[in-house]
């Protein structure tokens, strides 16, 4: 007589993490490196969470090593949430004090690591001679008492567990939520300081006190989103209004569900290299967070959920 | 290859707005003749660099005052297509009120928050005869208005460089100094190019530090679900900064021409 094995076909969502930065259309002519950076990280255990970072480095005269900036910026803030994490210290999300002590430290480990790559490559004349032909001679003052002006950038964070996301913005860019009815909304309070290019910034004095910091708790009642964008500036202004800009949620959920992630990497850089050459010309930078159902295997035995399968962004 | 997500793309918006001194005086010494042909001559040039920028969408106006003041270009228009008909020149100096007009325009909108920031161009050789502080107030008022690249050529010896350097608004930027034709096409021209090229790529300028509350409640803003709205930062005590220019004006790198001859000096 045969074994009777019962089996349970479930599905289980996980959370898959991915982005591409292309280099400006005006970048490109100006011979300019990509200022933007972006890096994510995952784990394989299925419980731990995703972090998704992505950088704009100014690119000012004074900012010109923005570039290093913005890559320094990416590596430290998912190196030091990740490891908030492995520590335990954001069980309890609404602890202020503790989302207070992650920007600190992120903002301390990027002066630290900006320090760093100063002492093993201080500025040399010819920067700062280019600096001063772009912007004046005024440029060296303010580099003499503030170096890390020459690695200024913004920054912004993603992070989602199972029981929540956690959002943080430090200057300009994006960062759009779309619920699994293609729903589409920030979920960061705005800083109308951002207007115009002007932005805070990792320099700046106090640029913890600056970042913007926004919480999801996920429940029955306020599922998760299907899909979590961040993106720099350069590609929101790559559209002829807002309600364009506010499509790309909607749209890249569609074709996540109908193609899936593969097909979609496959074309993203396409897409935003379209984006600068035919908009705002500067580099564009999007990174996704995409929550999809995947279908169990049917097994006498239930399984745990199955983590992202991803590896370290750039 | 998959259809693109999102909307119609755009390049960004760059409104460039010369606003003119058609003032009695300026029928003298033939200033006028002189701002009409040094416009005229710029458009090539503005065309050219607007050719090597294509992401920023270069839209030219005119506003004329004297009694009063008026739109001269009405229509914001691609540079590619702009064409500059004469000024003439009578009556009084209303540069306040030119200046209010052109606030109206800087709203939002109908400017677009996505727009490059507006570079406004104000060429005067006498004083204002109205309330210019009303008009400047009435611009700075405007988000657009305080973030514009703003320039001011003054023409001849009775241009109010005090009034002109209140415009500008930064205490590092000068009146450009127009006192015979060549000047003042050196100057056209080089707003025209320079200070357009600048414009039309700026890059992210750094907002000066603001004071906030150290307590982590004040940075934190916890949204109970998805679809609830935030509540908007609370906003420390501002500690006065200087100001920034938005886009880093390059320098006049042309010598100042000379006259030719004593009669050619304004």
């Amino acid at each position: 007589m045969p074994a009777v094995i019962e089996t349970a076909a479930t599905t289980a969502a996980v959370w898959q993490v991915s982005g591409a930065s292309v280099r400006g259309a005006a970048h490109l002519r100006r011979r300019l490196p990509n200022q933007d950076a972006i890096r994510w990280s995952a784990s394989g255990n299925g419980a731990a969470p995703l972090v998704l970072a992505v950088a704009d480095g100014h690119g000012s005269a004074k900012c010109f090593r923005s570039h290093i900036g913005a890559r320094l910026a990416v590596m430290c803030a998912v190196r030091v949430v990740e490891t908030a994490f492995g520590n335990q210290e954001l069980i309890d999300p609404s602890d202020l004090s503790a989302i207070d002590c992650l920007t600190r430290r992120i903002v301390a480990e990027w002066q630290s690591a900006v320090s760093r790559d100063l002492w093993l490559f201080p500025f040399e004349e010819q920067e700062l001679a280019l600096a001063t032909q772009s912007a004046g001679a005024d440029v060296r003052q303010p580099l003499a008492r503030r170096p890390s002006l020459a690695y200024g950038s913004t920054l912004s964070v993603a992070a989602v567990t199972e029981s929540y996301g956690l959002y943080l913005q430090l200057g300009d860019g994006d960062t759009l939520t779309v619920s699994p009815d293609s729903h589409v909304t920030r979920p960061l309070p705005e800083d109308p300081r951002l207007f115009a290019d002007q932005t805070t910034s990792l320099c700046m004095d106090d640029a913890a006190g600056n970042v913007r910091v926004g919480l999801q708790r996920w429940s029955a009642e306020s599922p998760p989103p299907a899909l979590i964008l961040i993106s720099t500036d350069g590609y929101a202004n790559s559209f002829k209004d807002d309600q364009g800009f506010l499509r790309v949620g909607s749209d890249l959920l569609l074709l996540l569900q109908e193609e899936g992630l593969p097909a979609v990497e496959t074309n993203l850089e396409s897409w935003l290299e379209e984006a600068s050459h035919l908009g705002s010309g500067d580099d564009v930078t999007l990174g996704l967070l995409y929550r999809s159902s995947v279908s169990l295997s049917s097994f006498p035995v239930a399984q745990p959920l199955l983590a992202s399968v991803l590896g370290v962004g750039r | 290859m998959l259809r693109r997500p999102g909307g119609e793309l755009a390049t960004r918006p760059l409104h460039f707005i010369w606003i003119a001194d058609c003032s009695g005086s300026m029928k003298s010494d033939g200033k006028i003749q002189a701002l009409n042909t040094a416009i005229r001559e710029a458009v090539p040039h503005m065309q050219r660099v607007a050719d090597e920028n294509p992401n920023a969408h270069v839209l030219v106006r005119a506003v004329k005052f004297s009694n009063g003041a008026q739109w001269h270009v009405a229509q914001e228009t691609p540079v590619a297509d702009f064409r500059w008909s004469d000024l003439t020149a009578d009556g009084t100096t209303d540069m306040g009120k030119a200046l209010t007009l052109l606030a109206s325009q800087l709203e939002i909108p109908p400017m677009s928050e996505r727009a490059l920031p507006p570079v406004l161009v104000l060429i005067s050789d006498g004083q204002p005869t109205d309330n210019f502080k009303k008009g400047l107030a009435a611009l700075m008022d405007q988000p657009w208005g305080k973030k514009a690249v703003r320039i001011a050529i003054a023409i001849g010896d009775d241009a109010d460089r005090d009034v002109l350097q209140q415009f500008i608004g930064h205490p590092e930027l000068r009146p450009l100094e127009a006192n015979n034709p060549e000047a003042l096409v050196n100057s056209i021209k080089w707003v025209s190019t320079a200070v357009l090229q600048a414009a039309s790529s700026p890059a992210s300028q750094v907002q000066p530090s603001v004071s906030t509350s150290s307590t982590g409640a004040s940075q934190s803003q916890t949204i109970g679900s998805a679809s609830s709205p935030a509540a908007p930062p609370p906003v420390g005590p501002v500690a006065p900064a200087s100001p920034v220019t938005n886009v880093p004006i390059p320098a006049l790198l042309q010598p100042v021409a000379t006259p030719s001859s004593a009669a050619d000096v304004w």
